[in-house]
């Protein structure tokens, strides 16, 4: 069950082509959480880091002990963003989506409407770029 | 000692924020229309609230209010921080000294909600008003508690406004509604 419940991108046109590089990093994903064994079963969370590099982009993944998988695609232009930059909007991104599911209103599996999460996101987005 | 009383004062409240959220949805489900839901809220709270007063007078050891004043100082400083943990302002007194507000920062039962947009009437926290109303009235006042401003409707606070109606007699039996 692959579908993304939340997909946001600045600027916002071209969102199509970034569906595509989403969709085609979950591959890299799978790859990596099934390959992982003992040694990262006792972790609460995977940090893929830079799953692959396209040209243009640069992907990072994130995945939760329930599944969850969140991927952040930047530009490659973009060499300001430190890892640990990164590693800490997974986790925002990761705390953003527990409050999300914890709205009684939500139904786990549709897509995230949230207002609190858009605008977490996009303060992310924001300091990011 | 009983069990109850051995166990730690405080807990987490995300079970009972979830725990109310599930009741509040899955009212929504069973009755699909808003106003009916925040009447079985208001009820269930009543009904909390005859109880809870009990609890309330026993661990709070507070006398008998001389007036209608200090009964919103011990609403707001007492009971609201006994079983929710906030203290609300008592604020907008009326020239008669027979209303007032009471205003809250945060509400534990609302974190992580937001009201979609198909459930623009709910008043979520209904049973607030039941709690309050049941529990006053068993100590032989009759009061209207209602939602003046509620911020998941959009209001930057959460206010409750509280009206005395009247002493009520204590020979009329309170029972549940």
């Amino acid at each position: 069950m692959n579908c993304p419940l939340y997909i946001r991108s600045v600027p916002t046109q071209g969102e199509l082509k970034f569906h595509y590089t989403v969709h085609t990093s979950l591959d890299v994903v799978e790859e990596k959480i099934s390959g992982v064994g003992k040694a990262l079963a006792d972790q609460r969370e995977l940090y893929l880091g830079l799953l692959y590099p396209t040209e243009d982009y640069k992907v990072y993944g994130y995945v939760t002990n329930s599944k969850v998988k969140f991927v952040i695609v930047v530009d490659s232009s973009n060499t300001s963003l430190r890892d640990n930059e990164i590693r800490s909007m997974f986790r925002k991104l990761h705390n953003s989506f527990t409050d999300v599911m914890c709205n009684p209103f939500y139904n786990p599996g549709d897509p995230i409407q949230s207002k609190a999460f858009d605008s977490i996101v996009s303060t992310m987005m924001v300091q990011a770029c | 000692r009983c069990p109850q009383t051995e166990r730690a004062a405080s807990t987490n409240s995300e079970l009972f924020t979830l725990t109310y959220g599930a009741l509040v949805t899955q009212l929504c489900k069973d009755y699909e229309n808003d106003e009916e839901v925040n009447k079985q809220l208001d009820k269930m709270g009543y009904n909390i609230g005859v109880r809870l007063i009990e609890d309330f007078l026993a661990r709070s050891s507070v006398g008998r209010c001389h007036d209608f004043r200090e009964t919103a100082d011990v609403i707001a400083k007492v009971a609201f921080k006994m079983y929710l943990g906030i203290t609300p302002s008592v604020t907008n007194w009326s020239p008669a000294g027979d209303e007032f507000s009471l205003i809250l920062e945060s509400n534990p039962l609302v974190d992580f909600v937001e009201l979609p947009d198909n459930h623009s009437n709910l008043v979520y926290s209904s049973l607030l008003c039941g709690v309050l109303r049941g529990a006053l009235e068993m100590v032989q006042m009759a009061v209207d508690v209602r939602f003046a401003q509620d911020t998941l409707r959009g209001d930057n606070v959460t206010e409750i406004r509280m009206k005395f109606i009247k002493r009520i007699e204590e020979n009329l039996p309170a029972g549940d509604e």
